[in-house]
Formats: C-alpha cells, structure tokens, sequence
C-alpha cells in the first residue's frame, strides 16, 4: 500500500515542504478513518477549565471536516 | 524576524479558525522567534500526532519543548511572547486565541532524526513517530486501556502503513523493547490490527 500512496509522505530525513504537508491532509485523515472514528479528542483532561473557557464549552476549536481538507 | 512580519504572522495566526493549520502556523512562528535566539523548539505530544496524522486528536492546546540544551531565560522568553501579545508565563501563554505550552527539554529515545514541516514562518520540528507511536501503543494498553489513545495509535499505524508518514520500523522495534516502555508484543499486536484491517502485511510481522 506504501507504493500506492496518493499524498506526499512525511520523510524521516530532510523536510517535507508546507504546500506538500497541505496535500497530504485530506489522505492522512482518511487513512486514519478508516480504522478509528473520525473525530478522536478526548472528552477530559486536566487542562479543560482553561480549554472549556477559551472554546465556549468545548476543549478546541472544531476540526474542519474531511471533505473540506 | 522585523515587527512587521510578526504582526501579521500573529494576525494570520489569530484569524485561523482551523485547529491543525492554527498549531502548526503558531509552532512556526515560536521556533523562527526562538531559532532567532539560539533555541530550537519541537512540538510534541498530541499537537505533533496531529501535524503527522490528521486524526482529530489534538484539544486547544500547543505543547512545545527545546531541543538545544539549554531554553532562554524567563526575561526573554516574556520578551517575545509579548511580540504576541501573549497573556500569561513564563510556562503556560494564551496567545493567538489558543494555548502554548513551553515545556522543558525533550525527551526522545530514538535515533531518527525530528520530522521537519517547512511552514510559513519558518521549519517546526515535530516529534519523532517512532517515539510518539511506542509511547500511544503503550497509553492504550496500560493506562486503563483507553479507547482514545488506541484509536489515536490505530490512526497513526493506518497513516503510516498508507505511506503518508515514513518511519524506520527496526528503530521503533528497538524502541519497543527498551526498559522505559517494554511493549514491543502490544506494538505487533495493533500494528498487525491495523495491517489486517487494511488488507496489507504488518511489516512487524515475524514471517
């Protein structure tokens, strides 16, 4: 499936470029959906009054959906 | 950097309602500020799965530490953060319309080198995969099994077997099998999962 790959890879040595990394964003998170649930962010941790303040209620801003990536 | 390069990185980065794009512009601008010091920051924990994933992981928050020996001395790091109009210190900022971390220095067990994003104000250095993986591997199966730190380790492995992050899979067997972490058979276990969810060979497969 490594050959196969459609977005640029993040390479071990050297750098990938912003406009490459930008490319990729939509593969990774499909690759990753499928196999988990798209969206993953834990529902607690010990940073939440901080985060739930500065987000309304919630602990981040929303993620862009995949489709829009 | 000249201030008025740093004002609209700072605008740019405000005004960015996406989450990733939003970490991975402010890591940016930080390490150029830093770098400009001497220091060089890595993002790390769930704000480097992030940038290497895509997996819908990370809350509000930046995690940064130093890869150079030593960090700047309080007096400056409150210096550059209030370029930015940052509000706190001299660990924790709210900056930007998030919050950045600045932790102590890294620490890393392997031998690859960081991962390198070229963003717009400058490289971010992100954590190492193979440290970042064996680590999640490891918050799955011993801290109470936790459905999320598997599902972020489920997601990191398909991203890897998928090509869109290369790893060194002997290092992250090594790494696996060192004292701190001693989950080389957990590690196999998911990443044969994964491989078996999607039809491929777990290169951590024996045969």
């Amino acid at each position: 499936m490594n050959s196969k790959s459609k977005a640029p890879c993040i390479p071990i040595e050297g750098s990938i470029s912003w406009e490459d990394w930008l490319k990729g964003r939509r593969f990774r998170r499909e690759m990753g959906n499928l196999v988990a649930p798209e969206i993953i962010r834990r529902k607690t941790s010990s940073s939440d009054r901080r985060l739930k303040k500065l987000f309304n209620g919630e602990r981040g801003l929303p993620f862009t959906p995949t489709e829009k990536l | 950097m000249d201030a008025g390069k740093i004002k609209s990185a700072l605008a740019d980065v405000t005004a960015e309602q996406d989450p990733t794009l939003k970490s991975a512009k402010l890591a940016s601008l930080c390490s150029a500020l830093w770098a400009e010091r001497g220091v060089e920051l890595v993002v790390v924990g769930g704000s480097a799965i992030e940038i290497l994933t895509e997996g819908a992981y990370a809350s509000g928050d930046l995690d940064m530490c130093h890869a150079t020996k030593a960090t700047l001395p309080v007096a400056e790091r409150k210096e550059i953060m209030s370029l930015l109009d940052a509000k706190g210190g001299p660990r924790n900022w709210q900056v930007a319309g998030m919050y950045l971390d600045l932790l102590g220095p890294v620490e890393s067990f392997a031998r690859t080198p960081f991962r390198r994003v070229e963003a717009p104000y400058g490289s971010i250095l992100v954590m190492k995969p193979e440290d970042l993986l064996v680590e999640r591997v490891l918050m799955s199966f011993y801290l109470g099994e936790s459905q999320t730190a598997r599902d972020c380790a489920k997601k990191f492995i398909s991203v890897i077997l998928t090509g869109g992050v290369a790893v060194n899979w002997n290092e992250l067997r090594r790494l696996a099998n060192l004292p701190e972490y001693r989950n080389l058979p957990q590690c196999v276990q998911l990443v044969k999962e994964v491989a078996d969810e999607l039809k491929i060979k777990s290169p951590l497969h024996p045969d």
